[in-house]
């Protein structure tokens, strides 16, 4: 059974529940299937939202306090902003540590391009598993990095509703959607 | 009916949170500015489709409450040239501002779904609508037309970068015709606030004074300012077009940057 760490347990500048976020985290690595101990690290003092996995071996994610906030209410924890801004990364995570995935870049070093086509595919299969998954914004995100475009969006489905994909599919589509915005002539 | 709708009575539906002026500005992450200062809306950012998805749904309940001010406008004061009253032709501006406004509202509701956000998926504030509950119809222009409506120019200009900058064709054409409608918006504040106090310098001197008073605290501690960083840039030329003189633009530029020291100072004490 995998573990979760939260921390701080404490929160001062917002008003988050580490039992709360513990208990969706470990419902979303049995979902996604990651038998990993992971520990979360929350820096409560921003509302900004980056997530990012920051170690593999151990898997530790780092979360600007913002990205857990119910956008409803200021300072309060938002279980679906939990699951979406925590499964985005787990599901990346579980992919990384998957051979048959292939060989992808350090985070870092991912264009936003590669990034958003990414997270398409692994949001959409979080969608699949039951998570409230907010399609048209990703599609947004998607569509800001991909060009807004009707190649653009084909490819975007063909990722949100992918399954067994590898990272060369995820660099096929990024090169589909380049083509699609080069000027002919 | 009554005059003078109180905020709190603001009729919304059960998708809409409403959030106090205090709470907002209360965060001790970071007051209104909520940490956002140096945070420019450029499409580089790997967060900038949230951050524009937010700010767009701003704007969506503040022409909510531009349309209940321009509207109340229209009601709260009896018609005519007295300092406790309104001029029809201010209130035919009014009313067609309402006109604006509504169509604004359509536009915004559309742009929210081009972009992925549901109606009440962020919280309201009322410090719109607030703005337009003042007493004297001038102190009520010049809040609302010229401080939060010239507001609304810097974000729909910073907004209309942002598509342009992205690529997105749909929000660059929406943010320009709305614009162009807020540009019309102050030049309205600004015409009826120098004609109903061509007489009366003191009552112009309240007035501006008000307007400096909002034009501060919804400087969001620096997030509007000149600066290539600021999350809201200060737009001089639809300012111009809208009825500012350059001492006026340099005038809320000083008191942007006066925000972002303060908001410096309050959060190095903080973290002290």
């Amino acid at each position: 059974m995998a573990a979760v760490e939260v921390s701080p347990r404490e929160f001062t500048f917002v008003f988050y529940d580490a039992a709360v976020i513990e208990e969706i985290a470990a419902r979303l690595l049995e979902d996604i299937g990651l038998d990993r101990h992971v520990r979360i690290e929350i820096d409560e003092t921003t509302p900004l939202g980056r997530v990012q996995v920051i170690s593999l071996e151990p898997l530790v994610v780092s979360v600007q306090g913002g990205a857990f906030e119910d956008t409803r209410r200021p300072r309060q924890l938002g279980a679906d902003r939990v699951s979406d801004s925590l499964g985005r990364v787990l599901m990346r995570a579980r992919d990384r540590l998957d051979p048959a995935f292939g060989d992808p870049p350090p985070d870092d070093e991912l264009s936003l391009a590669q990034s958003v086509a990414w997270d398409a595919y692994g949001v959409g299969r979080l969608a699949g598993l039951g998570y409230p998954a907010q399609r048209q914004r990703r599609l947004y995100h998607f569509r800001n990095r991909h060009g807004f475009t009707d190649a653009a969006d084909r490819v975007f489905d063909r990722l949100w509703n992918g399954d067994g994909l590898t990272w060369a599919d995820i660099e096929a589509a990024c090169a589909e959607t380049e083509e699609s915005r080069t000027p002919v002539g | 009916m009554r005059k003078i709708h109180p905020p709190d009575e603001l009729a919304r539906d059960g998708r809409f949170a409403r959030i106090t002026t205090e709470q907002r500005f209360g965060d001790p992450r970071g007051g209104g500015t909520a940490g956002r200062v140096g945070t420019r809306l450029t499409p580089e950012r790997p967060e900038a489709p949230d951050a524009a998805r937010a700010l767009m749904h701003g704007i969506f309940v503040g022409e909510i409450q531009a349309l209940e001010g321009a509207g109340r406008t229209c009601w709260d004061f009896e018609t005519g040239e007295g300092a406790d009253q309104a001029p029809f032709a201010l209130k035919l501006d009014m009313a067609r501002q309402c006109w604006d406004e509504a169509r604004h509202c359509e536009i915004s509701v559309k742009l929210s779904e081009h972009m992925g956000t549901e109606i009440g998926e962020f919280s309201e504030s009322t410090f719109l609508y607030e703005a337009a509950c003042n007493p004297d119809p001038v102190l009520r222009l010049t809040g609302v037309n010229r401080a939060l409506e010239g507001l609304a120019i810097d974000v729909f200009n910073t907004m209309r970068e942002f598509g342009d900058r992205s690529g997105d064709p749909v929000l660059y054409f929406c943010e320009d015709w709305m614009l162009a409608d807020e540009v019309t918006h102050v030049k309205m504040g600004s015409d009826w606030l120098r004609k109903l106090t061509a007489n009366d310098l003191e009552r112009r001197e309240r007035a501006l004074e008000f307007q400096r008073v909002v034009d501060k605290l919804f400087s969001f501690g620096g997030l509007r300012g000149e600066d290539e960083e600021s999350p809201i840039r200060l737009a001089r030329r639809f300012r111009e077009l809208a009825g500012f003189t350059t001492e006026e633009i340099d005038e809320i530029s000083g008191i942007s940057a006066e925000a972002a020291r303060e908001e410096t100072q309050r959060r190095a004490a903080a973290s002290a």
